[in-house]
């Protein structure tokens, strides 16, 4: 799943016909100021100006400006751009017109397993949210697209009516559409308004998820996708996400502050007991991590080099189920390359180093950790007959 | 029995290595429970109309290879299955191809990162026709003594220590690859074992879901437990508990989900399945999946590690009751055969050596030459003449000698574009030939007349000084048995036009002061030879020949020095025609001359 910023959520949505308010994104000042220039729309309307950041609750950081003209908008984006909240520095500006309208309205499409769903109210903004019951459904077989006849049944058994429930009818199809060809995975449009101007339905904010996995197949996606946890994503992050993009395999690298339990576990699937167990214990998770899919050493090595540096760590969790075809011996090479580097640039210490493993190569790879004790170590190593997780309980035991 | 994957199951495989791989690691499981190989095709169209060699016990089997599912279900009328090991961008083409072939029943795809889009059609493609769609991101289904689709089970000690040889009484249904392993370790140590185990794969929306599969183990007798490990993320757990809880089930149902975690974890966190995500109003949450399965009466231990105790436990209530008895486990089983490498490791072969080496080494981490590291060998100082040394005369030599050898090759690398060597290599240049045929062309004139007298005239000079011969006596023995002197002459240069390459050399190496036997007869010669005629000078063949000789290279490594030292020079003119991007060069007739007869009339044929 992968989280697109409002600019180019709302590009995806005009280029399938659903009308949006005239926007543009800044970078800077000058650029706002020279577009001013340049665009009518920012002289005659009001406007509205947005961090564009995948940031929570904009308004309260008043990072969120309504009603501007141009030059309020202008001083606006000033003081917004640079601005730091968290990890993240504002470094665009979303500014748009202001659509004024009286109604809201909400509609939005979400995969289910079956397919899709069409959800539409006639009532938006938040107050959808207190009123959940009034958003009715249309649900869709996958390859299946809704008929005009059931799109204005559902605008009409959402309490549309006269020429508006044709309208929302449209609207609806429209954001189908949108979501079917683009691989989305979800779009909201909360509030859809009745522009006064001409009486067209206009969407004006925008939740678009898309299925990252189908970029392939989308020359146009030329935006890149948000961190989906209210932060951007660090350093070395983004230097383990640069790895997993390159090689056969994966290695995944998630940073946790303020924890102590250091995860360094294998698998998609036992990386999560693995996390639980540390949970379940008391524990505070300093990452979440992974790697799987038999990746090469080098990437494994990165992947250890940034688990050894997370600060304040105690215990690092090797844990592993029994590999199918991940070969233990390569990729423990690979761990041990990058504690002996870690070990080199003076960290490690005081750190208890805990692992279990299965696998092909398997007795190979347990040996070459065990012989890391040698080397100075705190290490403690256990095979297949030892419960995936007992390495947790063990690390963790006051 | 089974279910999915049973002993009538065969298989073709769609894609490439990863494919080959998945064939090779079900031949190993064929070979343990002694049955026939299950794959009998590969689709792969870049390598349609060859074959793939899949070692089965010490043999190979060699599997053809088709451009589609139609032309290997019409060669194989058996296949029933198709694994699906292609990239995820044609995953779907191929997975659909796969579904509507009628002789296919089951498609398990392997292929990660497939558009949720795509997977949703697939499963319900299948679906409309009454067939299994596994996957994607499945590792694979294994039926314990039948069957085995994909990698899972691992390696071939992991098959025996699992023991999935023969049947056992639990199902297994897991999202996770490695995990679908450790439940299988699991129910074999604490259990009798498994049945069937399937990988449903880790994405949002696998193609079939635990409740077709449970519906599956329900109906299969031999199935008493079924395990499922699930996660956090949609609502496939849910609808497991739904379907347990509906009404009385045969089988017992014990299950554990993934993701307790996430209470305490950064919102939005991802996790190594795509799957594995929490739903927009908190549903799909480890506790709400664990709850709702303890509550349709499935046995959920309270973590993973709790799960070996409650497969035993619920083992030992089906002993008790008769449902299940102990396993008789086989007196032998096949062993795999090891490989070369291995067995020579463990000492159980030995085998006479193909060839045999004394100079250079490179199963290391870098090539040793005689021993010495190359890198060591150049942080140390040493030079391209020293490599020489080591290699063609296993020695490292002195400062003074790479110095003698450095000035040889200076002197021998180029001699223009008329002589054999290099116009051999202009001509083929100038046809288009590449570099190494281009210049091998070049090397291939260096002989008798033209560069390769080096090793001759070393070796005659050294038999002169070996046998203590004096100038006359040496002539005269060379005229009786061998001909010409080698390294005496010059096409050109004669005593009044002397070669300055010679002058150079054997300037140099006396200035040295060092014991020069050979160069020094090589030059009594000449004193000699010259007076006869003018040009029977010492070339520069000859000239090399001796100074090697008394640095002491072996004769048989001499022709060697102008080999490489002009090879050089080749390269050169090579790589000089092809910037000038000359064109194809033919003989003028004015330079032949034309001796054959004059045109005739051909007589008729007899």
């Amino acid at each position: 799943m992968a989280k697109v910023l409002e600019g180019p959520g709302m590009g995806l949505m005009k280029k399938w016909g659903i009308h949006v308010p005239n926007y543009v994104v800044v970078t800077s000042v000058d650029e706002l100021t020279k577009l001013g220039q340049a665009n009518d729309w920012m002289k005659t309307s009001k406007l509205v100006a947005k961090a564009h950041e995948a940031l929570g609750s904009r308004f309260k950081l008043g990072l969120v400006k309504v009603g501007l003209d141009l030059n309020s908008a202008i001083a606006a984006t000033r003081e917004m751009l640079g601005r730091q909240v968290g990890s993240i520095t504002v470094s665009q500006v979303i500014v748009s017109e202001m659509v004024p309208h009286k109604e809201e309205y909400y509609c939005a499409v979400k995969s289910t397993r079956e397919g899709s769903e069409i959800l539409v109210a006639n009532c938006g903004g938040i107050e959808v949210e207190s009123n959940w019951d009034r958003v009715k459904r249309l649900c869709l077989e996958v390859g299946q697209a809704p008929s005009a006849g059931q799109l204005e049944k559902l605008s009409k058994e959402a309490g549309f009516t006269g020429p508006l429930a044709k309208k929302m009818a449209d609207f609806s199809g429209k954001m189908f559409t949108c979501f079917d060809t683009e691989d989305a995975q979800y779009l909201e449009v909360n509030p859809v308004v009745t522009r006064e101007s001409d009486g067209e339905l206009v969407a004006l904010d925008a939740v678009t998820l898309l299925d990252g996995d189908a970029k392939f197949r989308h020359p146009d996606w030329n935006f890149q996708f948000a961190a989906e946890f209210g932060r951007s994503y660090s350093k070395d992050e983004v230097e383990v996400m640069a790895v997993d993009s390159k090689i056969k395999g994966s290695v995944k690298f998630i940073e946790i502050p303020g924890g102590d339990t250091a995860m360094l576990p294998a698998g998609g699937g036992a990386s999560v007991y693995y996390s639980d167990a540390v949970v379940a214990r008391g524990g505070k998770l300093a990452n979440y991590a992974e790697y799987s899919g038999d990746p090469p050493d080098w990437a494994v090595e990165v992947l250890t080099e940034k688990v050894c540096s997370l600060p304040g760590i105690k215990n690092i969790i090797v844990g592993g189920a029994i590999a199918n075809f991940t070969d233990v011996k390569k990729t423990f090479g690979g761990i041990i390359n990058g504690f002996r580097k870690a070990k080199g640039d003076g960290k490690l210490k005081g750190v208890k180093i805990w692992v279990r493993r299965g696998g092909p190569r398997e007795k190979e790879g347990l040996d070459a950790m065990r012989a890391l004790k040698d080397e100075g170590f705190d290490i403690n190593v256990f095979d297949r007959n030892t419960p995936l997780t007992d390495i947790v309980d063990k690390a963790l035991q006051k | 029995m089974s279910i999915l994957a049973n002993k009538d199951t065969r298989v073709v495989i769609q894609g490439g290595a990863a494919g080959v791989n998945a064939a090779r690691r079900m031949a190993e499981f064929c070979y343990l429970i002694k049955r026939p190989l299950t794959v009998e095709a590969f689709v792969y169209p870049p390598d349609a109309g060859k074959t793939n060699e899949v070692p089965y016990g010490s043999g190979l089997i060699a599997i053809p290879i088709y451009k589609t599912i139609a032309d290997a279900t019409k060669n194989h009328p058996a296949i029933n299955t198709s694994l699906v090991y292609i990239g995820a961008d044609r995953a779907m083409k191929g997975g659909m191809e796969a579904l509507d072939d009628p002789n296919i029943k089951v498609v398990s795809m392997i292929t990660e990162g497939v558009p949720e889009k795509d997977a949703k059609l697939l499963g319900a493609h299948a679906r409309k026709l009454g067939k299994v769609f596994n996957g994607p991101s499945s590792i694979g289904i294994i039926s314990a003594g039948a069957c085995r689709l994909g990698v899972i089970g691992g390696a071939f000690d992991n098959l025996v220590l699992s023991k999935l040889y023969r049947e056992g009484s639990f199902g297994v249904i897991t999202k996770s690859g490695g995990l679908s392993n450790e439940i299988i370790w699991i129910c074999s140590q604490f259990a009798d074992g498994i049945t069937t185990a399937i990988g449903i794969g880790g994405d949002a929306y696998p193609g079939t879901d635990y409740v077709s599969y449970l519906e599956m183990f329900e109906n299969d007798p031999q199935t008493k437990a079924v395990v499922i490990v699930g996660e956090m993320g949609g609502d496939l757990e849910e609808r497991a508990a739904e379907w347990y809880g509906a009404k009385k089930r045969r089988v017992k149902l014990i299950g554990v989900v993934s993701g307790f975690c996430q209470e305490s974890l950064p919102k939005g966190m991802k996790f190594g399945h795509a799957g594995a995500k929490e739903g927009m109003k908190g549903e799909g949450s480890a506790r709400s999946k664990s709850d709702a399965l303890k509550k349709a009466g499935a046995v959920v231990p309270p973590t993973f590690g709790a799960l070996g105790p409650v497969i035993k436990e619920t083992y030992q209530e089906l002993l008790k009751s008769g449902q299940v008895k102990e396993p008789v486990e086989p007196a032998v089983l096949p062993k795999l055969p090891k490989s070369v490498e291995e067995a020579m490791k463990a000492d159980e072969v030995m085998v006479a050596p193909l060839i045999r080496t004394t100079i250079s080494d490179d199963r290391g981490d870098e090539p040793c030459y005689d021993g010495y590291p190359a890198s060591e060998l150049i942080n140390k100082g040493y030079e391209i003449p020293h490599v020489i040394g080591l290699l063609w005369d296993k020695r490292l030599i002195s400062k003074q000698e790479a110095e003698i050898i450095k000035r040889i090759m200076m002197l021998s690398a180029d001699h223009g574009p008329c002589v054999s060597g290099a116009y051999a290599t202009i001509l083929a240049a100038c046809a288009g030939i590449g570099l190494s045929q281009a210049v091998a062309a070049g090397l291939i004139m260096i002989g008798p007349r033209f560069g390769g007298a080096v090793t001759d005239a070393g070796r005659w000079f050294k038999y002169a000084v070996d046998n203590k011969m004096n100038v006359d006596e040496f002539l005269a023995y060379m005229k009786k048995n061998v001909g010409p002197v080698p390294g005496i002459g010059h096409r050109v240069k004669s005593l009044r036009n002397p070669d300055k390459r010679v002058k150079e050399l054997v300037g140099y190496v006396k200035s040295l002061h060092i014991k020069t036997p050979c160069l020094d007869f090589a030059l009594a010669v000449e004193q000699v030879t010259a007076v006869k005629k003018d040009n029977l000078i010492l070339n520069v063949d000859g000239t090399m020949a001796a100074v090697l000789v008394d640095l002491g290279f072996p004769v048989d490594s001499l022709n060697g020095f102008f080999i490489l030292s002009r090879t050089i020079g080749l390269i050169g003119h090579w790589v000089d025609q092809k910037r000038q991007d000359s064109r194809l060069i033919r003989l003028f007739d004015y330079l032949v001359n034309y001796a054959a007869p004059k045109r005739r009339e051909v007589p008729p044929l007899k």
